[in-house]
């Protein structure tokens, strides 16, 4: 395991044979060891390679759940519009949700938190890398499986919440509830395996001298949101059990004729679904809490404020569930408190974005692409921040619950917060992950439209749920839109244009990405002047990430090496350049890096777990054979070392790359 | 502006035209109102001030009050919504500064500072004064809009999918109700009193919401839920089921109508008058006939009786969920029909309606639907084939996926001819 590789021991590294061990992989097939080629990404335990493959397929979830979206805006803008019928759109905004929230964000910020948790604390790889793969191939399954529903009868129609009695077979009879159970069941497993992966990896493999106060602030939100997971996952895995017993085994849980209270569901979903929130948005506000200060040349302003107002916001995040169940009539008493918890977790998130702008205050700031999507972050996230304050106030909340309001609420939150956080670090670590610029021309496109874009969308919603336009409505008609001017039609027109808009403004970026690959060439390695460890790399990163573990003194201690303060006059001057930097890394570089192997195992166990959900819906027996699958993975799994052995690889040809070279590629 | 005040003669608004086409009896669209929908945003700053005036604002805008409850939510939630405003321009205000004002033009690289604490100590300890003084009225409205010992007047409210039904308990309050009222469609309370609704569901959750006259309740199967109302003066108000219920959510809505005492009175007397069946041999007759034929199976018309002399009760089989659908005894009486989904009015007679003012209100509701303003497309339309005018797991051809179970009203196959007779017949429902 790589948790080895913080102190190789020699005698260990230089005889993989020591392990005591059947043949690998049964002796059948070889360790796939190839460096280069399809094999090396789908076998591949590489943090790295598992954080780009993370980000591609959560561009195309975020591409599939858009493509929803529009369509759900191209059917309210105009009255009782006949673009999607009532079931179409039901599952539209359904599998919208459920895209964006599990399909999309969740696994990008798992992109951003691979690749990058091992690079800022100064680590080779996670602890548990073999798992990190499995949790790839879960979500990427899992979203595969979800999404094939589409062609299987319908995709689920019971809203993203899923409020239990309408999930059940009477109600939403399509196998689409069942679809969306199973397929977050293991999209679940990858939340999961990566929250215990990353947790542990934090918290023992940071470099020597990095104390958590020293921490890169990214990775200090990566680890309150793995906690998140940690805890708010097995709910939601409890749930969804309960439901798929109630739809495929008859179970009664949700049963009202039966003696169940439906309200059941609601607590145990939203105890999950709040912190999910958090889960959604504090790695973006890591993003954003890396990105200002390097473009502002200053420390993030009051680090340790921005530390435990995170960690607050972790804990409080647990005691504000039923705020999203205040017309559901739990009662004068519990809604008073909850009413309360919840203005109290205004604090911790009102501290974050006075450090943000207190960060930019006195600073030397240069607008670069990233720059401007964490300004905009600031400024879109406290219109959402603000507005969740007014249905804090829970009578009030009373009117705009199930409205638009809180349509327009949430995207604020979770588009101009969480995605303009995830663009962020797109265009700040693009030149780190790929050695690319991304073109800052297309970039400010990129952003100006989708500010323009997300604004006209989401900001006529707040007009649209004051008026009493409520959700999930197939349709509104003329004659409850008034005719002043708050009227619906005009509103809903707008907000329709504006996801056009939006639309066109993403496009910017894939455009961004294509037109970079074609024609750039290297990216410097330290583009921005930044001031984190994951910069003193090579560019991109060589496999093994550092050749030698740096010892950390500082917060920001690449910035540090480059950058003395003056003590007298107080002026900061330059004392060495990232090359001179490197260079003298260079001579202290680890002899023997050993980097654990590529692996058969993880794609495979993760293939079953589809075949069981397809089974458990289409035909039992498919369940047994992808258990067995399961089994036979999980034995050989198990059985297999880390580290490959020597017959596994081809001889060297010619005096070609030995075991070793080959294995770092 | 003008003619949009909410006082507006119909004439100017609203052509009596129909529109056949309608798909809803909610939309009203003309080719006028289209075009000053569209010439307002351009003279936005003259819409604002016209505001305060007299546009109007959409029927379910939840800051036009038009009861003490709504009025509670309305005077509590102007603060937080103030102060969020201000906080906003502060915080723009603060980083639109920075962004101006410490732009890179080559200064040099700033202190290292890590923080101020006492300004961060600060910058917690205000916001969290500014939250407890919103936080404590914020609750003893909550246990206000809570109570329930000034009840004067109850009504049971139900919700399956996708309508409501309102059923009154014979009781000493609401000025008096001696039997039990059971009706749809539209909710008629006594203006001025304080109703308290008893909310509960046949099925999945549902959520009753009248925004002029209070928040919004969830109806929880296998709970009873309350809910305050109460209405200044006598009105319509309108609403919307805001707990996604299924396929036809976007159909369930619901209207609320307040009536002064006088006039509460003499719609419970029509309520409880006894049926009188129609004269032999005529199509109102065979209207009777065609009804218990067809649609006794699910609606109950009290006091039917059948040709066995017996009274005819609606009896829904377990093939039909949740086993009911609404008493069609006074269908006359309100103006909507299929779950407050479509209008039993014309556009123009709709329109008028719901600009009546408050004295002449409760007289013009009662007058009921006149055969002048009867829509008898929309109703034609429906019994023609339902599930294509609203969505519903009704298709007989696709009842395997359901489980064989009904949830809404089949098409019937019934004839042109025998449509014009059941028509005749529930036109006589008054």
């Amino acid at each position: 395991m790589a948790i080895s590789e913080r102190n190789p021991v020699p005698a260990l590294a230089g005889s993989a044979s020591a392990y005591v061990t059947p043949s690998t992989s049964f002796g059948v097939f070889k360790r796939p060891v190839q460096s280069t080629g399809w094999r090396s990404w789908v076998f591949t335990v590489d943090h790295k390679k598992l954080g780009i493959m993370y980000g591609v397929v959560a561009m195309i979830f975020f591409i599939i759940g858009g493509v929803e979206a529009l369509l759900i805006r191209l059917q309210l803008a105009a009255p009782n519009n006949r673009v999607l019928s009532a079931g179409a759109y039901n599952q539209m905004f359904t599998m919208h949700a459920t895209t964006m929230v599990f399909l999309f964000v969740m696994p990008m910020a798992a992109a951003f938190a691979n690749y990058l948790v091992p690079l800022q604390i100064g680590a080779r790889d996670v602890a548990f890398p073999r798992l990190n793969a499995f949790g790839f191939w879960c979500f990427l399954f899992g979203g595969i499986f979800l999404n094939t529903s589409w062609f299987l009868g319908g995709a689920a129609d019971s809203g993203w919440f899923a409020y239990a009695p309408n999930t059940a077979l009477a109600f939403s009879p399509s196998h689409g509830v069942d679809f969306w159970a199973l397929g977050l069941q293991i999209t679940g497993i990858a939340s999961l395996t990566g929250a215990i992966n990353l947790i542990v990896t934090v918290l023992n493999m940071r470099a020597p001298g990095m104390s958590l106060m020293k921490m890169p602030i990214f990775t200090w939100m990566v680890l309150v949101v793995q906690f998140l997971l940690l805890f708010a996952i097995p709910v939601i895995t409890v749930a969804l059990f309960l439901l798929t017993f109630q739809r495929s085994f008859g179970a009664a849980f949700f049963s009202v004729e039966k003696g169940a209270d439906p309200l059941l569901w609601q607590h145990l979903f939203w105890i999950f679904g709040h912190p999910e929130v958090y889960i959604l948005v504090l790695p973006s506000f890591g993003i954003v809490s890396e990105v200002l200060p390097v473009f502002s040349k200053k420390p993030l302003f009051g680090y340790k404020f921005v530390v435990f107002s995170g960690a607050a916001i972790g804990f409080l995040g647990w005691g504000v569930w039923a705020h999203h169940m205040f017309a559901s009539g739990l009662g004068p008493v519990s809604v008073a408190v909850f009413s309360v918890a919840t203005m109290a977790i205004a604090l911790p998130t009102g501290v974050k974005i006075v450090n943000w702008t207190m960060t930019l205050w006195g600073g030397k700031l240069r607008f670069t692409t990233a720059m401007l999507f964490a300004v905009g972050l600031i400024v879109e996230f406290t219109i959402g921040g603000l507005s969740g304050v007014t249905h804090a106030v829970a009578p009030s909340d009373t009117q705009q619950t199930d409205t638009y309001y809180i349509v327009a609420h949430f995207h604020y939150v979770l588009f101009g917060g969480a995605v303009f956080g995830l663009f962020a670090g797109f265009y700040y670590w693009w030149p780190k992950i790929f050695a690319k610029m991304l073109n800052e021309r297309l970039g400010k496109w990129n952003f100006w439209l989708m500010v323009v874009g997300m604004n006209l969308t989401f900001g006529p919603m707040h007009i649209l749920g004051l008026q009493g336009q409520p959700r999930r409505m197939q349709v509104w008609t003329a004659f409850r839109a008034g005719d002043g001017f708050f009227n619906l039609a005009f509103w809903n027109r707008v907000a329709s244009v504006g996801s056009f808009v939006l639309a066109i403004g993403v496009l910017m970026f894939l455009i961004n990405v294509v037109y970079t690959h074609r024609t750039a060439g290297v990216a410097p390695a330290d583009p921005w002047d930044a001031r984190s460890l994951e910069w003193m790399t090579s560019n991109p990163p060589a496999e093994h990430n550092f050749d030698a573990i740096p010892t950390v003194h500082e917060l920001d201690e690449f910035f540090h090496r480059k950058y003395e303060e003056n003590e007298a006059t107080g002026e900061i001057h330059q004392v060495s350049t990232y090359e001179e930097i490197m260079a003298d890394e260079a001579t202290r570089a680890d002899k023997h890096i050993h980097l654990p192997s590529p692996s058969y195992w993880p794609i495979i166990l993760a293939l079953g777990l589809p075949l069981i959900a397809y089974g458990l819906i289409f035909a039992r027996l498919l369940a047994v054979f992808g258990g067995v699958i399961i089994l036979l993975a999980m034995f050989g799994w198990s059985m297999e070392p880390s580290v490959a052995d020597e017959s596994d690889y081809d001889p060297p040809v010619d005096g070609g790359p030995t075991k070793e070279l080959a294995t770092l590629g | 502006m003008s003619h949009s005040c909410a006082t507006k003669p119909l004439q100017s608004n609203m052509t009596t035209v129909k529109n056949v086409q309608n798909q809803s009896g909610d939309s009203m669209t003309s080719n006028s109102t289209r075009r000053r929908r569209w010439a307002m945003p351009v003279a936005a700053v003259a819409a604002f001030t016209v505001l305060s005036g007299c546009a109007k604002d959409a029927p379910q805008d939840t800051w036009q009050p038009a009861g003490e409850n709504a009025r509670k939510i309305h005077d509590l939630q102007v603060w937080p919504f103030g102060i969020a405003g201000i906080v906003l321009l502060i915080v723009c205000a603060a980083v639109g500064y920075s962004v101006f004002k410490f732009r890179d033009r080559g200064q040099a690289i700033p202190k290292q500072s890590h923080g101020k604490p006492s300004l961060e100590i600060a910058l917690t300890v205000l916001p969290a004064l500014i939250l407890i003084g919103i936080g404590i009225p914020t609750v003893s409205t909550l246990f206000d809009l809570a109570k329930t010992s000034d009840t004067e007047c109850v009504v049971n409210v139900t919700g399956q999918q996708w309508w409501w039904e309102y059923d009154y308990p014979a009781q000493a309050g609401c000025g008096g109700i001696e039997k039990p009222i059971v009706t749809s469609g539209q909710l008629v309370i006594p203006a001025g009193q304080h109703v308290l609704l008893r909310i509960s569901s046949r099925d999945v959750i549902h959520s009753y919401w009248i925004p002029k006259l209070n928040g919004k309740r969830d109806a929880v199967p296998g709970r009873v839920q309350t809910l305050r109302m109460q209405a200044d003066q006598p009105g319509i108000y309108s609403g919307q089921c805001t707990e996604f219920c299924g396929l036809s959510h976007a159909y369930m809505r619901m209207e609320a109508v307040s009536l002064d005492a006088a006039g509460f009175k003499t719609w419970v007397d029509n309520q409880l008058k006894p049926y009188t069946a129609p004269t032999a041999d005529s199509k109102y007759s065979e209207g009777e006939a065609l009804f218990i034929t067809n649609c006794t199976r699910c609606h109950q018309v009290n006091g039917i009786l059948g040709t066995d002399g017996k009274e005819v009760i609606a009896r829904p089989d377990k093939y039909v969920y949740p086993g009911v659908a609404p008493n069609l005894t006074n269908l006359m009486t309100r103006t909507t029909f299929a779950g407050a989904a479509f209008d039993l009015q014309t556009e123009a007679c709709k329109t008028r309606l719901w600009n009546t003012p408050p004295a002449q209100f409760t007289a013009a509701y009662l007058e009921g639907v006149t055969p002048q303003c009867l829509d008898i497309v929309q109703l034609r339309e429906w019994l023609r084939n339902p599930t294509t005018k609203k969505p519903m797991y009704a298709d007989p051809t696709k009842l395997a996926t359901t489980g064989g179970m009904y949830r809404g009203m089949p098409n019937l196959g019934l004839t042109e001819d025998q449509i014009d007779k059941l028509v005749a017949y529930l036109t006589e429902r008054k």
